[in-house]
């Protein structure tokens, strides 16, 4: 059967994409803009995925209720731009020869860099276990990353875009500093070359986890149970990670997707139950300011962060 | 060059030891099968060629694109570019035979008498030149614009390798591991054979095939296929050649003698390689679309096969007993 997903991305690339790169003598991306177009394609069906549970689930059973949620569109573009792969083109396009010089100059002296099903053999020809154990590996280096985001004075500058939001919904997952989201995919290239990236033949699980990520900074009184809350992160787990008294750099509930790398690291809060958001130290600029003001806003807090006053805790 | 040449023998003989995949004789062979590697589902589609269907898949790592077959035609080598690994599969039955690391094996060609392996890393931009029975590299040639696409002169002497960044191809001698030279032949060239005591090369960026000397990479004249000409594949019978146009959605026939266009077919989908059935059937790999694109020249009708993402690379296991007879003449009807 065809992927509608995968038929919609075929007609972009040969409509839009190729004529396009034709007319601008860029040829040589044309591999790559069909990977583009599907990551674009599949962006937009996690987005309405999402939107199609979540949106419900917000006005069924509101955590919070605000009269203007004019802050929460701000939220929407940055889904957008980044689901969509406005930004994911933009990284790629700014960094892919630092990308291929560097990975190249490894491999000219030795370093081929591994996949974990070559590090680990049984995985290969088992590519759904190979996809689950690489997303447990990528959301434990996830933890480490978001604790360090709180953890150094400037990081946290800019992390804290992220935190300032008052109106946390599902849109807010994608709400980040775009320095932070260059150093979160830096991250994530030095991750690659260690055990290679996941494989990504797998659009319906990559939605999936994207879908848990949004879900759990969803404005929904929302909570897997006992057990539940152990397994994955629910809603209103990673809020507590948001509330207020939260707000920081000794936070609580980094996790992404799993919670045990809390529960292994002695950061887990089970019983913490936060209902309203955001970081009461952030400039205005980053909480209800449009998406420049936000950029702006980050810089210079992260410019600003050598004083002490930027942190709350 | 001689720590990546140790290292990358090295870490492949262990893996390729460590990691040997089970058990070719547990699938059963079938009268005739079509492999085609799908670039954008980590798999090998195995396809019976009478039914017209896909038998099963074998999964590899990350993104096959290309193939080449063993001088004695018992092994076809597949690369998985962002795998880093060339993976092993009988050619008769699609069975997995093991692999080893290889750094970004993008195109991968065995020289027409068997010597030497060469790798085009399109992403890390090197070739690599390997002894192709020991699979040891022997030389890598840095290659700063996407090499792409492999020709070798029939004498083995030496090999061109299209550079899509730059617009150019590069001449290798064989011998003495060296360029010979690196000479512009028209925007992003993709697809690249010898045909005649020419090169011919697919210009993608543009709408013909130049014809080159290979003597000095001089351009001697264009042939106008049609928008984004990627692929050139010279049929068995060596009276026609087929072009891929990619942008136009097109697949011009030339004469073989003239090169001049005689016949024109409508393939959308972003017509990729080409594999000649003994039928005269042209099997097509279809890039933005899940299908094989079965062609029959005479009437310009097509029948799709349902593949995984992406095909690129297609192998038909009906070249085989050509291929053990004479490892040139199957390499000359292949995919390039």
């Amino acid at each position: 059967m065809t992927d509608p997903a995968l038929a919609v991305a075929g007609w972009l690339q040969q409509a839009l994409l190729l004529p396009l790169l034709y007319r601008l003598g860029a040829m040589q991306w044309e591999d790559l803009s069909f990977g583009w177009a599907l990551f674009a394609v599949y962006g937009l069906v996690q987005v309405a995925a999402t939107f199609a549970v979540c949106m419900p689930l917000e006005h069924w059973r509101p955590v919070e209720r605000w009269p203007d949620r004019r802050a929460v569109a701000t939220d929407m573009l940055y889904t957008l731009v980044s689901r969509v792969g406005i930004l994911p083109l933009v990284t790629f396009v700014g960094f892919y020869q630092v990308q291929v010089a560097f990975t190249g100059y490894l491999a000219d002296h030795g370093w081929v860099p591994p996949t974990l099903e070559l590090l680990v053999p049984p995985l290969l020809g088992h590519p759904v276990a190979a996809f689950v154990v690489y997303a447990v590996l990528l959301d434990g280096a996830e933890y480490w990353r978001h604790l360090l985001s709180h953890r150094v004075r400037w990081w946290w500058a800019l992390h804290s875009l992220h935190h300032a939001q008052r109106q946390m919904t599902f849109w807010s997952d994608d709400r980040n500093h775009l320095l932070d989201d260059l150093i979160a995919a830096l991250w994530f290239g030095a991750i690659a070359l260690l055990i290679g990236v996941p494989p990504l033949q797998f659009p319906m699980l990559v939605l999936v986890l994207r879908f848990l990520e949004s879900l759990s900074h969803a404005n929904a009184r929302v909570s897997f149970g006992w057990l539940g809350e152990r397994l994955l992160i629910s809603p209103r787990f990673h809020r507590a990670h948001h509330g207020v008294w939260a707000a920081g750099r000794r936070s609580c509930n980094y996790g992404a997707i799993l919670p045990w790398w809390d529960m292994i690291f002695g950061t887990a809060d089970f019983a913490a139950s936060a209902v309203h958001t955001g970081d009461p130290s952030a400039p205005e600029a980053l909480v209800s300011g449009g998406y420049w003001a936000q950029q702006a806003g980050g810089l210079r807090r992260m410019a600003g962060s050598r004083r002490p006053a930027v942190t709350q805790r | 060059m001689d720590l990546s040449r140790r290292a990358v023998l090295t870490s492949g003989a262990a893996l390729a030891a460590a990691g040997a995949l089970p058990a070719a004789a547990a699938v059963a062979p079938v009268a005739e099968i079509a492999l085609v590697m799908n670039s954008a589902d980590a798999s090998v589609s195995v396809i019976d060629m009478a039914t017209r269907r896909e038998i099963r898949r074998e999964p590899v790592l990350r993104e096959p694109h290309h193939w080449t077959l063993s001088p004695d035609g018992r092994t076809l080598l597949v690369g998985d570019a962002a795998g880093n690994a060339l993976f092993s599969f009988d050619p008769a039955t699609g069975a997995p035979l093991g692999h080893q690391v290889c750094a970004d094996p993008y195109q991968l060609w065995i020289s027409p008498r068997g010597s030497v392996l060469v790798v085009a890393a399109l992403r890390l931009d090197h070739i690599d030149i390997y002894d192709a029975a020991g699979r040891t590299l022997k030389k890598r040639i840095a290659a700063r614009s996407m090499p792409s696409h492999i020709a070798f002169s029939p004498d083995e002497a030496m090999v061109f390798v299209t550079l899509q960044r730059s617009g150019a191809v590069m001449a290798i001698d064989l011998a003495r591991l060296a360029p010979v030279w690196t000479q512009p032949s028209g925007p992003t060239p993709a697809g690249i054979v010898w045909h005649d005591g020419r090169l011919l090369v697919a210009c993608m960026g543009s709408d013909h095939v130049a014809e080159m000397d290979p003597a000095d990479g001089r351009v001697l004249r264009r042939i106008v296929t049609g928008k984004g000409t990627h692929i050139i594949a010279p049929a068995p019978d060596g009276d026609t050649i087929y072009v891929g146009n990619r942008v136009g959605g097109t697949l011009t026939a030339l004469d073989a003698a003239t090169l001049k266009p005689r016949q024109s077919f409508t393939l959308s989908g972003g017509p990729d390689c080409i594999a000649f059935a003994p039928d005269g059937k042209l099997w097509i790999t279809r890039r933005f679309t899940t299908t094989v694109a079965v062609l029959d020249p005479a009437s310009g009708s097509v029948e799709p096969i349902t593949v995984g993402r992406s095909p690129h690379g297609i192998f038909l296991s009906s070249v085989l007993p050509a291929a053990r007879r004479d490892p040139a003449a199957a390499l000359g009807t292949a995919s390039v």
